[in-house]
């Protein structure tokens, strides 16, 4: 039986799609805390205005993320959510679960929450939405020593690492995503689960340019495998595709009929480098001008591979729309080694020196995206050690300004210039 | 650092009690020595937390510090 009235929150269910208000219902069957929630959000539509109270000073002991406070600013209306915390628990790699664990996690939150859960945030995290100040302790209590599993981040923190299913499952995971992920999530402990920087900064790891954690738009070094030798054809199996032997994206569009396969019009005419061609029967590819987008080896994969000489470009400050609106990360570091003999050295160095850099010079509140273009890319290059590229600048020959600092000009910026503009008036 | 590290928690305690606003931003810290290293900073400023000299407020995707006894805490009436 209904708690509130929810006529507006009704309305939601009324589509043909599945409603989270039927979701919610059904839960406060067995939580009662839940029809609060509908109760609350009800208030909001018909208000306009939101009724919670986000941030606090909750957490548990020795943590400074995880837990993400709020609270009621209507509590005597609904108390079922006077207190409604959110919990960030870190994913596993890749996000592999086990049924087992599953299990284990929904009991747990059945137990000391209110049940509803977020699978998964932005971030990647599980977000288990909704418990008291006093769950909180005997919760993580369970969740580290019953389970084994640790909190995620959050507030201004490394937020939880996140990575593509890499080589556990897919051919074209240029280094191994899991690993790295999973060695740099335990290197870097400290910087997750206590507040080290002026605002949230977050690692994604994508085997490939497919880029299946959307590391370039959400990351703040987005660390995307590539390669840097030819794409490996079999000219047999390019014949097998063109003769209809095998079908497209790996049969991925076959729902519809979309005619016979036409590789000049679905494979060469996409190339945005135009760097592909058909000649004498075979396919070829002038790897110098191919900008690793995937698209070919997409829809031909049984005939085409990524190189083998294998790595990452590592791309630094992308974030979504909070301030600036949103921005991609921009090429740093086109290629780079990622290999677990080194411990991640050379990416670890080159973390670590952003960070060095952005909790010196980035504002509160700011991402290392914003620092960047607020003090110029020329003057992160430099402060990286890099030199620059053509590949970091969007349009290279549309910008006519060339600046060169004193010491890159023999003899310096020490000419008279009042003796100069007496024979080249200004 | 110029500062020993008692010295600098005596500082940033200081800061943290006598500052205008009851909440401060790590980077407000830093200026409590400005040849510290803004690792050293935040390690030191985590330690006064571990103390429970100090203690984060969090809005869930910003992280600050504040005295205790100057913190709005929700769930009481106590704090500014």
């Amino acid at each position: 039986m209904a708690k509130h009235a929810t006529p507006l929150l009704d309305q939601l269910e009324s589509g043909p799609w599945p409603s989270f208000v039927t979701d919610i219902k059904r839960q406060a069957e067995t939580k009662p805390e839940c029809w609060d929630i509908l109760g609350i959000l009800e208030l909001s539509y018909k208000d306009r205005i939101t009724h919670w109270k986000h941030g606090g000073i909750v957490g548990v002991f020795g943590y400074g993320g995880g837990i993400v406070g709020r609270y009621a600013d209507v509590p005597e209306k609904f108390p079922g959510v006077e207190h409604f915390h959110t919990i960030r628990v870190a994913q596993p790699s890749s996000k592999y679960y086990t049924t087992k664990n599953l299990r284990q996690l929904m009991d747990l939150w059945e137990k000391h929450g209110s049940g509803m859960t977020n699978f998964h945030g932005s971030t990647g995290d599980i977000i288990l939405l909704g418990t008291r100040t006093e769950n909180l302790e005997p919760f993580f209590w369970d969740l580290t020593h019953d389970m084994s599993q640790d909190l995620g981040g959050s507030g201004s923190n490394l937020r939880t690492p996140a990575n593509c299913i890499g080589q556990s499952r897919c051919e074209w995971a240029c280094y191994d995503t899991e690993e790295v992920c999973y060695q740099l999530t335990q290197k870097y402990q400290d910087e997750i689960h206590r507040p080290a920087f002026p605002y949230k900064f977050k690692f994604k790891f994508s085997g490939c340019p497919n880029d299946c954690v959307a590391a370039i738009a959400r990351s703040d070094i987005s660390v995307i495998g590539t390669w840097r030798d030819d794409i490996r054809i079999d000219q047999a199996a390019v014949k097998g595709y063109i003769d209809g032997k095998f079908p497209s994206n790996g049969g991925a569009h076959a729902g519809r009929d979309w005619g016979k396969f036409d590789i000049e019009k679905e494979v060469i005419a996409l190339c945005p480098t135009k760097c592909m061609k058909m000649e004498g029967g075979e396919l070829k590819i002038n790897n110098a001008e191919c900008t690793r987008c995937m698209h070919c080896i997409n829809v031909m994969p049984r005939a085409l591979r990524p190189g083998k000489d294998t790595g990452a470009s590592i791309l630094v400050g992308a974030k979504a729309p909070i301030l600036d609106g949103a921005q991609f990360s921009t090429l740093i570091v086109p290629f780079m080694k990622i290999e677990k003999e080194n411990e991640f050295e050379e990416l670890t160095e080159f973390i670590e020196k952003v960070w060095d850099w952005w909790m010196e010079v980035g504002k509160n509140r700011e991402r290392v995206g914003e620092t960047m273009q607020r003090i110029g890319l020329p003057t992160f290059i430099k402060v990286m050690g890099i030199d620059a590229i053509p590949q970091m600048v969007i349009e290279p020959r549309s910008n006519p300004y060339v600046f060169w600092s004193d010491e890159e000009v023999p003899g310096g910026f020490q000419r008279d210039v009042q003796e100069f503009r007496r024979r080249h008036a200004a | 650092m110029a500062l020993s590290k008692d010295e600098l928690k005596a500082k940033i305690l200081e800061k943290a009690a006598k500052s205008p606003k009851p909440q401060l931003y790590i980077k407000d810290f830093y200026e409590c020595d400005p040849d510290a290293k803004p690792r050293d900073i935040k390690n030191i400023a985590n330690e006064l937390v571990k103390e429970s000299k100090l203690m984060f407020w969090s809005s869930g995707s910003t992280t600050m510090y504040a005295v205790p006894s100057r913190i709005k805490n929700e769930e009481t009436a106590g704090g500014i």
